[in-house]
């Protein structure tokens, strides 16, 4: 009974801020360049501590002591007017950083709010802002600045102005592109459905999510903006009486320091720019890391090579090696494989663990459970094509005589797209936009086939398209000129491309209308038939496989929960959640009858039930579902299902040999053997 | 007459395809929404059936004045609201309330679940202090499931699954008490198991508040469930309307015939005669002549080139438009 509330715990107040620290922490970029920042603010801030002499003191300077090597007087040695450079170093941060903050300030003021502006209202709004933009862009900064301070006086408060008003171009233009990204969300339109008028928009929801952007733009705005600062002083149209470093160049270097040799002069001053321009890249460049988790590079690297450990917790059963009546040849066979996606710190989160399957020739396996159960892990597992942190734990999966876990990342190359190939989800993204349909078609053939013919390669082509019913005038098109139904077909027809005896069909229909998921599932079936595929079908919804299946694997939370042909798991099934499952489903025959559903979510796969997976959520729950997990029994023939509930000696559903059949094969001792 | 609660007439959206350029100032129009019309009595639900591309999402965005119709005449609660000024929308607002598709992207990721659900509070000034606000959010939640409401307030989004989204989305909409209810394909991208408890959900409210809903759907399926009527419409034309069960048990437009077809049915034994149309739904700027239908229509006949038909009342409250239909022809 505990177990039926596992409901979510009381959530503490999430503090974003605190979140956010804790990735920033482990960006080493980001905080190195944080702590270089912090170093020369503390510098600036606390310059009459720091430096030595006072450099606006012109105490009385004799010719002894102009360019004086750096001693134990002035460290850095002394400048042009015999002052000391250290101090004058020391100051100089000041001069630079204010100019280059507040200069910043006005440049991102001014772009984030010219950004905002084209991109939210568009039209002749963003036309007028965005041409202006466009002018400022292509003028030289450089000679305008030059210009214009040569024109006004030149103080400090004219070169921050003059540089921060030329200094917005550039976050305009980033500022506009995220918003018009932004805008087009459907949040956007939830809130104007709800009556919000423009400002509550940019305020509530377009700011927060521009806000990123803009700040790490901010920081890169800075660092421009103390190169422009140095750059104006060095040419001699700095403030005379603020000593920046730009400035202390441009005495150096105007005063003959380098026909003196005295280097120090030059280099300090030089020093401290690097110094602030690389703090503050790296920090920013940091920060864009952690605001933008896209940019890490994670997600579909090569596989590791597999290492072989204990799976974690115990299997659930010893092997379930099936005997399935010898109507075709097997092509694959998949024993008690599992497989974890280990990341450092983290519990590993055990996405498949002990599943066991057979696909013969010409089968078509309906791989079935809830988002989240593990079905994407397992049939990507197959390939060897998980992402870096996923690996096979244990188990394996013979296809061809070959066991494919032990093969090499070579090896494996001749098994995928020949052997076995895999339609992805969401065919928009797993095409290329620039590239036509007829040629993404060609080049998965010679990847695989290098040595075919023009001739040849041009008739596959169009054989391959008509295979899947897309017309040869469709093959020079783009996918953006097909409908999502045609991607669908394109897709399959690629995976089709090196003649393979099995295909993987991931969630092919889930974004699509119900006549087209139909065209698509007639599709797939003819051409099962047609040339002997087998097929697995990775779907969440029962029903579209009900009509073309032969057997049906339904997973939950990483294991088997049934598995049998098709007509036993539609209408005989003994696991309470493919009972659940089938009840959840509308039924056109009793519309007035209300729907079942499943309380509560699939586990998490790093924080599983100690017991039974799908105790917290069965209707049939008992005391012994939560603290152990059941093995999976065979009932039949072809029929495995794990739960406690079917142990029962009286179950009708017994296969003749009676409980023979009820104790796992024996095999699986043999996890921790070594291979490869 | 009697006084309906929502009352369409003729409702007509064009969009422009692209801008007209310097040289070509002829544009092409795309015919989204094609002369729909449709009554709503209090408390009903009615179904709006089709592939994409035949409208229903522009007619739900055309009705709640998010986009300007072209033509035709919009009245609720028996004003015309058709062309309602900015005060006028704004308090409409507050009674057609509408849910949108893809729970992923209809909320703010940076807005806590709390400040998701009483924004529509603050935008209308509704709450007076913060103890009546946070009892109306907490109220919203738990009517849309989520309880306890305290156990959700303070998560962002992301920390909420894809059913427990739709419920924030939901929760948003009900916090106004809207007496209309548009849900745009609101159970299309969850799980299967997740889509029984939010269409469960929705039939509640209707039936503890009286909410009028108007369920825009691809899925004959999910919405024979709680809808009264069901509107099959097809390049931006209601093609069939009538009672639930009357479409269900007895459709007459081949074209709900071959959507019924292909509903999912989980149950190997009851493989049943597809009735699988090729193509897809043509672009609606070359509305096809005759027929809208007749291009995929498996039983057309010369004369469906020629003549727009008409609807045919086959039975009670249940009107078709195709030609067959005429007893002066077929």
């Amino acid at each position: 009974m505990a177990l039926q509330t596992t409901e979510l715990k009381p959530s503490v107040p999430s503090t974003p801020l605190l979140d956010f620290w804790k990735i920033f922490r482990q960006n080493r970029m980001a905080l190195v360049g944080l702590g270089m920042l912090i170093v020369i603010v503390i510098v600036a801030v606390f310059a009459p501590l720091i430096a030595t002499h006072d450099p606006s003191v012109s105490a009385d300077v004799t010719s002894a002591d102009v360019y004086q090597p750096p001693s134990p007087q002035s460290w850095f040695g002394t400048d042009d007017a015999g002052k000391d450079v250290f101090s004058s170093f020391i100051y100089g941060a000041r001069v630079s950083l204010i100019v280059g903050f507040f200069a910043a300030f006005i440049s991102v003021i001014l772009g984030g709010v010219i950004g905002i502006a084209a991109g939210f209202y568009g039209g002749r709004t963003e036309n007028l802002l965005m041409r202006f933009t466009d002018i400022m862009l292509v003028i030289p900064d450089l000679p305008l600045m030059v210009v214009i301070v040569a024109l006004t006086k030149p103080n400090l408060l004219n070169i921050i102005f003059v540089i921060g008003l030329l200094g917005w171009t550039t976050t305009a233009r980033i500022v506009r592109s995220q918003t018009l990204a932004v805008k087009s969300r459907k949040f956007v339109l939830r809130a104007r459905a709800i009556g919000a008028g423009n400002a509550h928009i940019i305020r509530h929801h377009i700011l927060p999510l521009v806000m990123p952007l803009l700040v790490v733009n901010a920081i890169l705005v800075i660092s421009l903006a103390i190169l422009n600062e140095s750059t104006l002083s060095f040419i001699g149209l700095g403030d005379p009486t603020a000593i920046s470093w730009g400035q202390m160049l441009n005495f150096a270097f105007g005063r003959g320091a380098m026909s003196v040799g005295a280097w120090w002069a030059l280099v300090t001053p030089g020093f401290g720019i690097v110094w602030v321009v690389l703090a503050l890249t790296l920090f920013g460049h940091g920060l864009e890391q952690v605001l933008n988790p896209r940019l890490e590079t994670h997600h579909l690297m090569r596989a590791r090579d597999v290492i072989r450990h204990e799976a974690a917790g115990k299997p659930l059963h010893g092997g379930t090696r099936q005997r399935v009546p010898d109507e075709a040849p097997i092509l694959i066979e998949v024993n008690d494989l599992s497989i974890s996606y280990i990341n450092e710190g983290k519990p590993p989160a055990r996405a498949v663990e002990n599943v066991s399957f057979t696909l013969r020739q010409g089968e078509l396996l309906g791989l079935v459970g809830e988002s989240g159960c593990g079905k994407t892990t397992l049939v990507l597992g197959l390939l060897k094509l998980l992402p870096a942190a996923g690996q096979i734990v244990n188990g394996e999966v013979w296809f061809g005589g070959r066991e494919l876990t032990a093969l090499t990342e070579q090896e494996m190359e001749s098994v995928r797209w020949k052997g076995i190939s895999i339609v992805f989800q969401g065919a928009m993204n797993a095409l290329n936009p620039v590239r036509t349909v007829g040629e993404q078609i060609e080049e998965a053939i010679v990847k695989h086939d290098p040595d075919m013919k023009e001739a040849a390669l041009d008739a596959r082509v169009d054989e391959l398209l008509d295979l899947v019913g897309i017309t040869a005038k469709h093959r020079d098109h783009y996918p953006h000129q097909y409908s999502g139904g045609m991607r669908q077909r394109a897709m399959i027809a690629m995976a089709l491309a090196c003649n393979p005896q099995v295909v993987i069909a991931d969630e092919p229909t889930t974004a699509l209308d119900v006549m087209i998921q139909a065209q698509v599932l007639e599709l797939l079936d003819s051409l099962r038939k047609r040339l002997g595929l087998s097929i697995i079908f990775v779907t969440h919804d029962l029903g579209v496989v009900a009509e073309m299946c032969d057997s049906v694997l339904v997973m939950y939370g990483g294991v088997t929960a049934e598995y049998s042909d098709v007509d036993t798991v539609y209408n005989l099934a003994q696991h309470p959640y493919t009972q659940e499952l089938l009840k959840a489903f509308p039924d056109l025959t009793h519309p007035e009858k209300r729907l079942a559903s499943i309380p509560g979510y699939p586990p998490r796969l790093d924080d599983l039930p100690a017991g039974c997976r799908f105790a917290p959520r069965c209707p049939a729950v008992s005391n012994r579902c939560g603290g152990e997990a059941p093995a999976i029994h065979q009932l039949s023939e072809r029929h495995f299902v794990s739960c406690h509930l079917v142990e029962k000696p009286s179950s009708p559903t017994l296969p003749p040999q009676g409980e023979g059949s009820l104790s796992p094969l024996p095999k699986g001792e043999g996890q921790g053997e070594g291979k490869g | 007459m009697q006084d309906y609660f929502l009352e369409v007439q003729g409702l007509k959206k064009y969009f422009q395809a692209g801008r007209p350029g310097l040289f070509n100032r002829s544009v092409e129009q795309i015919h989204a929404v094609d002369g729909v019309d449709l009554q709503l009595k209090r408390g009903e639900v009615v179904a709006m059936v089709g592939e994409s591309g035949c409208g229903k999402s522009t007619l739900a965005l055309t009705l709640m004045g998010l986009e300007e119709p072209t033509a035709g005449k919009i009245a609720f609660e028996s004003k015309d609201i058709t062309h309602a000024g900015e005060h006028a929308r704004k308090l409409l607002r507050q009674k057609i309330q509408m849910i949108f598709q893809d729970p992923y992207e209809s909320l703010n990721p940076t807005q806590t679940i709390e400040e998701i659900v009483a924004e529509p509070l603050d935008v209308h000034g509704l709450t007076h202090s913060k103890a009546e606000r946070e009892a109306k959010v907490v109220k919203a939640l738990e009517d849309a499931g989520l309880k306890p409401a305290a156990s959700y307030m303070y998560r962002f989004p992301h920390q909420l699954s894809g059913g427990q989204r739709q419920r924030v989305v939901i929760a948003g909409a009900l916090v106004l008490e809207p007496l209309l209810l548009i849900a745009d394909e609101p159970v299309s991208m969850l799980d299967v198991s997740i889509r029984a408890e939010i269409l469960n959900l929705l039939a509640d409210l209707r039936r503890t508040r009286q909410i009028s809903i108007i369920l825009i759907t691809h899925d004959l399926g999910t919405c024979g469930y709680f809808a009264d009527r069901i509107a099959v419409m097809y390049l931006g034309r209601i093609v069939e309307i009538g009672p639930t069960h009357e479409i269900l048990s007895n459709p007459r437009h081949p074209y709900t015939k071959a959507l019924l077809s292909v509903v999912p049915v989980p149950n190997p034994r009851l493989r049943k005669q597809r009735f699988i149309l090729q193509g897809e739904t043509p672009n609606p700027i070359n509305l096809p002549g005759g027929c809208r239908f007749h291009p995929r229509c498996p039983v057309a006949v010369v004369q469906c080139k020629l003549t727009d038909p008409a609807y045919v009342t086959v039975g009670q409250a249940h009107r078709a438009a195709c030609l067959l239909l005429d007893s002066n022809i077929s």
